[in-house]
């Protein structure tokens, strides 16, 4: 297939394995997968040191199942992202350990308390569904597949991440500071996750075109918006005066760009930006610690392999 | 020999069971399903697998779901905030559907 009938034919999962795919379709949309099964990997690891700090048993049950479930949509978007047939899943894991692999701008700061918790479990998590739920008409099959699950689950995880936020703010005083505080850190990034202004965008165009994506940064951002500023000033946030965001006539919303700082933005996204550096190293350890396991489950897969071939 | 035969209806949909067919190899087994399950309910695409290969896990062995209260991991649960957006509310949707599939109360 060139690119021409593939622009022509780019429908909500229109192609699939079974499809003779350009190269230029097949490396877009690896990029695209692999960055957002990083994305998962990292975000769990975030937030992993949570079920140990959680405050109560539920909140315990609930960060384990949820951190549970985020390895599990890593572990599915590998394999959707494996079936265009460019790059192994290990190459993949490989390269996420060395530092090559990008992920979030969010994933790359550090996480200490739990009154943050609801900045990643609340705000980041709601941005990354609102964004998947448009995933699920992407041209890739398996991409799309892959977020019919995520999107089945990631109810749980949005809307127990508000009743952290909920919690928390009518709790002490002190816990509603320590919200507010951890909120006016985290909301530029938040704001940045949908990348930069659609003309700054480097891949937008072709993945568009090719109906891997179905929105624009600034479309899923300003949805975002519409929904989730509200709700933080329900739960009586206050929303910083930067960067400032101007509501426009139709509704959507128009953020400053020069407000916020693309520098970290795009030493974050070369995994150049040093908190982010040590959780990419983290990360890296704990795969290499549990390497036998990995070790055994190859020779199982050996053992049968040859015993199967024995049998033929 | 036997092939478990799945159809997909159209383009992007899931592959689902549909029934089997009896072929002596994978080029027959094909032919066959295309006559026997291809043919008046919508196709785009079937799979065919050996029977001999599908592995079965049933609910007298396993304990699907866990048998103790896991209502942590349910959107239902969280009841006093209202989902943040129309995804979060489908999803929730989804669960709840699911959940009383499953037999929950």
């Amino acid at each position: 297939m060139d690119i021409a009938e593939v622009r022509d034919r780019a429908g909500p999962r229109e192609f699939n394995a079974g499809d003779d795919m350009p190269e230029e379709y097949r490396e877009a949309a690896t990029r695209m997968i692999q960055f957002h099964a990083n994305s998962e990997i990292m975000g769990a690891y975030l937030e992993r040191p949570f079920v140990r700090q959680a405050p109560s048993l539920d909140r315990k049950l609930a960060f384990s199942a949820k951190v549970q479930d985020e390895i599990g949509h890593g572990q599915l978007l590998y394999r959707a992202a494996e079936s265009l047939g460019v790059k192994t899943r290990d190459e993949m894991l490989d390269e996420l350990a060395n530092g090559e692999g990008k992920f979030l701008n969010c994933f790359h700061y550090p996480m200490d308390s739990w009154a943050e918790t609801p900045m990643i479990a609340f705000f980041v998590d709601g941005a990354a569904m609102r964004r998947q739920a448009t995933l699920k008409s992407s041209s890739w099959e398996p991409y799309a597949h892959a977020m019919d699950k995520v999107c089945f689950e990631e109810g749980f995880h949005v809307k127990h991440g508000e009743d952290i936020l909920r919690e928390l703010m009518n709790g002490s005083r002190k816990e509603q500071r320590m919200v507010q505080d951890a909120f006016d850190e985290w909301w530029p990034r938040i704001v940045q996750f949908f990348g930069p202004t659609d003309d700054d965008s480097t891949h937008h165009g072709f993945a568009e075109e090719v109906g891997l994506k179905q929105m624009t940064n600034d479309q899923l951002r300003s949805a975002f918006l519409n929904a989730y500023v509200p709700k933080a000033e329900q739960y009586g946030l206050e929303i910083p005066e930067y960067p400032r965001i101007e509501e426009r006539d139709d509704g959507t919303y128009e953020v400053r760009e020069s407000d916020l700082d693309w520098d970290e933005f795009f030493a974050i996204a070369k995994n150049d930006y040093e908190p982010g550096v040590g959780q990419i190293d983290g990360r890296a350890r704990t795969q290499e610690a549990v390497e036998w396991v990995r070790g055994v489950l190859d020779e199982r897969e050996q053992a049968a392999g040859t015993t199967a071939a024995a049998a033929d | 020999m036997i092939w478990e035969v799945f159809r997909q209806e159209a383009a992007g949909d899931y592959h689902t069971h549909c029934g089997n067919v009896h072929a002596p190899d994978r080029e027959m087994a094909k032919q066959f399903a295309v006559i026997q399950h291809g043919r008046r309910k919508p196709a785009h695409s079937l799979w065919v697998v050996p029977q001999d290969e599908v592995a079965e896990v049933d609910e007298d062995e396993a304990d699907f779901g866990g048998s103790t209260d896991k209502s942590y991991r349910w959107a239902m649960t969280y009841n006093d905030v209202e989902p943040a957006a129309r995804e979060v509310a489908d999803s929730e949707a989804e669960q709840a559907e699911a959940g009383a599939d499953r037999g929950d109360s």
